[in-house]
């Protein structure tokens, strides 16, 4: 009996805060299909036929280059996150399996990558890319994100690669295979279930990045979703159906993908905690 | 440098194994180097120039720090956005970490229903952007839309109600609960990863021993999981002392009213890019991020030789 | 198919010196065993041999070529893993083959001898399988297929009936047997279990601390071990160790004494340690029964028995507190409490001196 009742009193809890991680998500969707009179008459009323309304998305979709803004939020993600995945697992790699003397101290210089924001640099950033003409370029914002990214990776990739029996390569050397071939043919397939963990912690802050599109790019063929979603909402601050539509595009693809991928990411999260 | 002393490589030709080195470990280093320590490099060095009316740049040692920590024109709102940065750490310090540490422990019980359910619905925010985040709860918090005031009338506490994110003495203190709401899910995943690490037997054994699930929580699993809390501590406090996204996104550069909300990361942006009628100073924005950093390091080595140490790891 | 000679061979990690003045030659065709307690260095021997860790000083030749500073692909050795250590992305063909791929070998010569292989260790049907598709038992002839096909010089085995459960070990272990005789190649076979040591090989090589305790056929070593350390790591039960003094040396004899045993008289014309020397006596568990009056005898309590079936430990506490065992065949067996005396014949007593060498009692 007092098993079912505590039982019954974790469930509450873990309802409630549920309730209220989703709920604000949830109001902005529901909003977003609604007229403006519904909005702010019924605010928690779901939309019904009376209220749906499409709207702000007309608007959102139309004032904005939403097209542009996924394509180059999407490219500048995944290619970011393809150069960390293979550089991080390639350093990761080298550093684990090849002791010589400067190894430590080049991990360690690595390492100070994981704790020291990229960000704080963004002066000299800026200066550097401008002197190249990369400015206002998605090789910039690529070049960022994969340095950026590649400390916590190696850091990452290396708890994984550690975790390959040694064996394996002894026996692919005793095997004749040469050494690069044993990375790439041997140790980085066996990588692949540190990618879901790689993935979460490379992918999320470059979609969600703010600060450097904003610093580093001007044109609207260069900026990313979250940029354009935050100046479109600077734009039209008071129209709440424009608004409720633009964080509902920007939401509910990372939403869905998140819900399909979650069992993995969460896994990879998991994995990747240090202990 | 690279010197094959690697059981592997010994019979590897010197110049081969460099060779092998330059290739696996080149691209990462290259890139690396020149964008991320380099500028951060360049960027104190330039702390240690001003910039004249001309936009030259002259070398003034320490200068930009004395203007920064002493000038009054600077040193209002530098000594003001460090004060609000504390605020706004304290505050996820005070929230996150207990709600992160009571999830987790929830969450880990033995025999949870609904388990998968909960976890990925609390970690949902934290995958969203703070640019969305940030916009949707200025909405929510809106009186113009009520949402926060009805919900409050609904449990009776209506006239509560505060345009909270307007008024100076809480617009830092509520964006600081916003992204707590948002990034819970990070402590709690942590945590809740190291609560999974503990081996059965360990609590069956003090079950055995007559202990209630509340006592192996305090006495048994919040002990072992202590590095854990550490290193979220930490992750939080470089987090929070590099934010800018949220404060940028809900209440623009001037991270008003009055720069009531303004932290570090919204100070470094007005001075560096200039707001309004004020000119961008790169110098001074360099001061900034060089002080930035510094705080930074301080709570890493804090952290790494403080805590890090004294906190005992327990390997199963 | 060649020999192997490996010369003052050493291996330091900075200041520890793991492997000291290896000196060995195994013959063409020679199945020699490593064996020895954990940490005594077999293995690294054998990882050196094969190239996967770096010579400190001194040589290793396969055949005439000298290997010493070759890469692993260079030596024509192939290794079978404790943990078999097969690629566990590609199936058992290309397990196989992963290697010969690299030695440009052409894709016929390569079916052949997977095909080969494959027929000798009862393969074929699972050529097309993942590893993690496959017993323990077929994991480890997947393995040594995997040597098999590189047609090596020599073949490393590194403990690789370890991971197998105990029937499993013991068929597996006769297949290597049979495999050795087949093929007929030169082998190096590393294990801490006595009994594969003494089932498989030509000649075992026995370490402890980084050096090679003693070097012999499997029954030399059981019945003329070099040293105590060898007395004591072959057999099981382990050897009986007394402690002893030379009392007196007469032409023809001499008599020893000790607290654990009644003073006798050993016969030896040529004995090297001096009256009063300090010496040890090993007799094994299985060659301590009825005493005769004039050779080593003892008394003692038996305070545990354990019966097997078709033979029996005892456990004895003779004079000066000294635990015994002897191992009593058949149904006769004496029981805790009982008061026994057990004897054994001077052949099968091992003397060591002080320094733990053999004493030639002759």
């Amino acid at each position: 009996m007092r098993s079912k009742i505590s039982a019954f009193g974790v469930h509450a809890v873990l309802t409630a805060y549920t309730f209220l991680a989703v709920a604000p998500i949830l109001l902005v969707v529901m909003n977003s299909f609604k007229s403006r009179a519904a909005i702010f008459g019924a605010p928690v009323a779901p939309p019904s036929a009376a209220t749906f309304s499409l709207i702000g998305y007309n608007k959102a979709l139309g004032a904005a280059h939403v097209g542009w803004l996924f394509f180059n939020s999407i490219v500048v993600t995944l290619v970011s996150m393809g150069f960390v995945l293979l550089l991080g697992a390639m350093a990761a790699w080298a550093l684990t399996e090849y002791k010589f003397r400067g190894s430590t101290l080049l991990a360690l210089f690595l390492s100070i990558g994981v704790m020291v924001p990229i960000r704080l640099g963004s002066i000299a950033i800026l200066t550097m890319m401008r002197n190249a003409h990369l400015n206002d370029t998605l090789i910039a914002l690529i070049l960022v994100y994969v340095a950026q990214g590649l400390p916590l990776s190696i850091f990452i990739l290396s708890e994984f690669v550690e975790q390959i029996p040694k064996d394996l390569r002894d026996a692919a050397r005793c095997d004749g295979v040469p050494e690069t071939r044993i990375f790439f043919e041997v140790i980085a397939p066996l990588l692949r279930p540190a990618i879901a963990t790689v993935a979460v912690f490379t992918i999320v802050p470059i979609w969600n990045d703010l600060w450097f599109p904003l610093i580093l790019t001007s044109s609207d063929t260069t900026h990313t979703i979250t940029l354009g979603v935050q100046q479109f909402l600077g734009q039209y601050v008071t129209d709440w159906n424009a608004v409720l539509a633009a964080l509902s595009l920007a939401i509910v693809p990372v939403v869905v993908i998140y819900v399909i991928f979650s069992r993995q990411l969460i896994r990879g999260v998991t994995a990747g905690a240090v202990k | 440098m690279a010197q094959p002393q690697s059981q592997v490589v010994a019979y590897m030709p010197r110049s081969r194994f460099l060779g092998l080195m330059l290739l696996f470990l080149g691209p990462a280093l290259v890139i690396y180097t020149a964008i991320s320590v380099y500028p951060l490099i360049a960027t104190m060095a330039l702390s240690t120039y001003a910039t004249t009316e001309t936009g030259e740049h002259v070398f003034v040692g320490l200068g930009n720090f004395r203007t920064l920590f002493t000038d009054a024109v600077w040193s209002k709102p530098f000594w003001n956005a460090c004060l609000n940065n504390l605020i706004f750490f304290l505050v996820h310090m005070a929230v996150q970490n207990p709600i992160g540490i009571i999830l987790a422990g929830l969450l880990s019980l033995p025999n949870l229903k609904l388990r998968a359910t909960y976890r990925t619905l609390i970690f949902m925010p934290t995958m969203l952007s703070v640019v969305i985040i940030g916009f949707s709860w200025s909405l929510i918090l809106s009186p113009l839309w009520g949402v926060a005031e009805g919900a409050l009338k609904l449990v009776g506490l209506g006239s509560l109600f505060r345009p909270w994110l307007g008024l100076p003495s809480s617009a830092l203190v509520t964006l600081a609960l916003i992204s707590v709401w948002q990034f819970v899910g990070i402590p709690m995943m942590l945590i809740y990863a190291a609560l999974l690490n503990i081996p059965d037997e360990l609590i069956d054994a003090a079950r055995v021993d007559g202990l209630t699930h509340l006592r192996i929580f305090t006495h048994i699993k919040l002990p072992l999981v202590a590095p854990t809390i550490g290193l979220v501590s930490i992750l939080t406090f470089v987090g929070n002392f590099n934010a800018f996204d949220l404060i940028y996104s809900v209440k623009g550069a001037i991270a008003g009213p009055n720069f009531a909300a303004d932290i570090l990361g919204t100070f470094f942006y007005r001075t560096f890019f200039g707001y309004q009628l004020q000119a961008g100073n790169p110098t001074m924005g360099a001061a900034v991020a060089t002080v930035m950093f510094f705080i930074i390091l301080c709570g890493v080595c804090v952290y790494l030789f403080g805590v890090q140490r004294r906190l005992q790891r327990y390997t199963f | 198919m060649a020999t192997l000679r490996i010369d003052k061979l050493n291996k330091a990690y900075g200041d520890v010196q793991v492997l000291k003045d290896i000196e060995l030659a195994i013959s063409d065709g020679e199945f020699v065993v490593l064996v020895g307690p954990s940490g005594c260095g077999k293995s690294t021997l054998l990882r050196m041999i094969a190239g996967l860790d770096g010579v400190t000083s001194g040589d290793i030749h396969i055949g005439e070529r000298r290997v010493t500073n070759l890469e692993p692909s260079q030596r024509k050795i192939a290794m079978v893993f404790q943990s078999y250590a097969l690629y566990p992305h590609m199936n058992v063909r290309k397990n196989m083959t992963f290697g010969l791929k690299f030695s440009g070998m052409k894709q016929a010569e390569m079916d052949r001898r997977v095909a080969e292989a494959a027929r000798m260790l009862r393969l074929d049907q699972l050529l097309e399988r993942r590893p993690r598709e496959l017993s323990g038992g077929q994991r480890q002839r997947v393995a040594i297929g995997r040597a098999i096909v590189r047609e090596p010089d020599v073949f490393l085995f590194d403990e690789p009936l370890s991971n197998l459960d105990a029937a499993l070990r013991v068929s597996t272990r006769v297949e290597i047997a049979k495999l050795h005789r087949l093929l007929g190649a030169t082998m190096v076979y590393v294990t801490h279990d006595q009994t594969e040591a003494m089932t498989l090989a030509d000649r075992i090589v026995v370490m402890n601390q980084g050096r090679v305790a003693q070097v012999g056929r499997p029954l030399d070593l059981y019945y003329t071990p070099a040293n105590l350390f060898v007395a004591g790591f072959i057999g099981s039960p382990a050897m009986n160790f007394f402690d002893a003094r030379v009392e007196k040396k007469g032409p023809g004899s001499v008599t020893l004494s000790g607290m654990a045993f009644k003073p006798f008289e050993l016969a030896a014309t040529s004995f090297a340690p001096a009256v009063g020397a300090k010496i040890k006596i090993g007799v094994r568990p299985e060659h301590l029964g009825s005493p005769t009056p004039t050779g080593f005898q003892l008394a003692g309590a038996v305070e545990l028995v354990e019966r097997l079936g078709e033979t029996s430990y005892a456990y004895i506490r003779g004079g000066g507190e000294t635990q015994v065992v002897a191992e009593i065949r058949g149904r006769d067996a004496p029981s805790a409490g009982q008061t026994v005396i057990l004897g054994a014949p001077d052949r099968e007593l091992h003397l060591f001196d002080e320094a733990g060498e053999r004493i030639a009692a002759a």
